[in-house]
């Protein structure tokens, strides 16, 4: 009996998270995609042509007047690193906060071996 | 004689500056090599809901891995996880299902990033004997929900070493890079952190334009019977297409055999774009020998097993997942199949938001 308890308990921790879960979802861009925010990464290894899959797409044109030349060609290389690199073991995640992202990227390049260079660029493409 | 005149003095300070300049410039630099983002501590969690029917028999399985990264200063980082994990069956005469909770820290290490080439990890870490038990295992990546039958081979008892390993990914050509570990564990007796004392290694080349990466795995066991164990993989993403094949193969004096997995998502499909974007298909046929000595941990016969599932990706953490397969051996056949939910999430634990 006290087992079914923790049955129902696992089923309510469930819901509870897969409601967090929902909640969290990123909200979507004005000039929204057809598609969902999230699911970006998704498909930045499924699809490596589909626009959609970046997650940095948002700011990308309010930035872009901003931005130097040398700064742009970092972020596409770094665009360029994150697709080849971040779909390999798990679906590629999707953006978090710079300095979560820092700390994850600093992980990934211990679990992944990622290049010196790698972790530079991608961390740079993934936290502005 | 050494005399300074103002002069000299001026060319001092001028190369003293210079020092000075050039050795601020190369630690700037240091630092922006993890940019200019200072990373915080963090909480990543996992939870599965996944059910099992395993010959008939099902099985509720409950589990929960939390992982806590704390980054401390440019080059340290101390990472754990551990595991809770529940086999729930239906006991005869009695109603519900029925088990107990397991827990595990699966690993607890201090990595040092010493340079471009190496970061030394000392500690308690996944054993990375093959790619499955280090980068595969958490059951918000893996595809299929079963584990391969030749996981057990080569990372121990607790899946997981005790003692120091040295690894490092680095540029080697412009068309490949390479990464490498090299480990010495020591054994421990200790249940559940028991580990075995061997050495080993594993090397891959990783061809990022065509997102391909080949390697191979090496050990040498270092009690009982002192033998090597040899493993390679493969891991393929075809750029052009939604595809992800992963290959295993490892071989020991206690067993040998091998995985194929290839995981095709239907983003391609012309209809239903946002929902068969998110459906993933996957199928892994596998074969298991035995081997010259008997092992607690793999199948005591030759076994095939074949096996077919479907994710489907509500988001980037979350996923249904289902799989259905089929065990051939000559202790009776049976089917597997799993039904589950995975999800992960990421929280900060400290302030998240700018820069240093
Ligand atoms: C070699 C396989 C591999 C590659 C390549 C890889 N990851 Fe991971 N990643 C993992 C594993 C394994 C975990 C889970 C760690 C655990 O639970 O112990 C993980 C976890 C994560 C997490 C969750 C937080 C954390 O650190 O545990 C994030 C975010 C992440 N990866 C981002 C990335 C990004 C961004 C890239 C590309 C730079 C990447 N990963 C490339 C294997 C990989």
């Amino acid at each position: 009996m006290k087992r079914n308890w923790m049955l129902i308990c696992c089923l309510g921790v469930m819901t509870f998270l897969v409601g967090t879960a929902i909640a969290q979802e990123p909200t979507k861009p004005e000039a929204a995609p057809k598609l969902p925010a999230d699911m970006p990464l998704l498909s930045a290894n499924s699809n490596p042509n589909d626009e959609n899959a970046l997650p940095q797409r948002t700011k990308r044109t309010r930035q872009a007047r901003h931005t130097t030349k040398r700064e742009q060609s970092e972020r596409a290389e770094g665009e360029q690193r994150f697709r080849e690199n971040c779909g390999r073991c798990h679906q590629p995640p999707h953006k978090f906060p710079p300095r979560v992202m820092a700390a994850a990227i600093r992980h990934m390049r211990v679990r992944a071996m990622l290049t010196d260079e790698d972790m530079r660029l991608i961390l740079k493409y993934m936290t502005q | 004689m050494l005399s300074f005149g103002k002069a000299g003095f001026r060319k001092l300070a001028g190369a003293a500056a210079a020092v000075l300049f050039f050795a601020l410039n190369a630690l700037g630099q240091t630092q922006s090599q993890t940019g200019d983002v200072k990373p915080i501590p963090i909480l990543q969690g996992s939870a599965g809901f996944i059910t099992n029917f395993d010959g008939g028999d099902a099985h509720l399985a409950p589990i929960a891995t939390p992982v806590v990264l704390v980054p401390v200063g440019e080059r340290w980082l101390f990472e754990t996880r551990a595991n809770f994990e529940t086999d729930m069956v239906q006991l005869p005469g009695r109603s519900g299902f029925h088990g107990q909770v397991e827990k595990q820290v699966d690993y607890a290490q201090i990595d040092f990033i010493a340079n471009k080439y190496a970061t030394v990890s000392v500690g308690r870490f996944l054993t990375p004997f093959g790619i499955y038990n280090e980068r595969l295992y958490p059951v918000w990546i893996r595809n299929l929900q079963s584990d391969p039958l030749t996981l057990p081979i080569g990372i121990g008892p607790s899946n997981a070493s005790t003692g120091v390993m040295v690894r490092g990914g680095f540029k080697a050509r412009p068309q490949f890079d390479i990464n490498y570990t090299v480990y010495f564990s020591t054994l421990v007796t200790t249940t559940p952190v028991d580990s075995d004392r061997f050495a080993g290694g594993r090397a891959g080349i990783f061809v990022p334009k065509a997102r391909l990466e080949v390697g191979g795995s090496f050990q040498h066991l270092l009690q009982q019977e002192r033998s090597n164990l040899f493993g390679f993989h493969a891991v393929w993403q075809p750029t052009k297409l939604p595809l992800d094949i992963r290959w295993e193969y490892a071989r020991s004096k206690r067993g040998s055999g091998y995985w194929l997995e290839p995981a095709y998502k239907l983003s391609q499909l012309p209809f239903l774009q946002n929902e068969m974007r998110r459906t993933q298909l996957v199928a892994r046929y596998q074969q298991f020998f035995t081997g010259q000595l008997a092992s607690d941990s793999l199948p005591p016969v030759n076994t095939k097993q074949f096996e077919f599932g479907v994710n489907y990706y509500f988001m980037d953490g979350l996923k249904f997942t289902t799989n259905y397969g089929r065990q051939f051996s000559s202790i009776g056949n049976k089917n597997v199949w799993t039904l589950g939910l995975t999800y992960r999430f990421v929280v900060p634990m400290g302030p998240e938001g700018g820069r240093r």
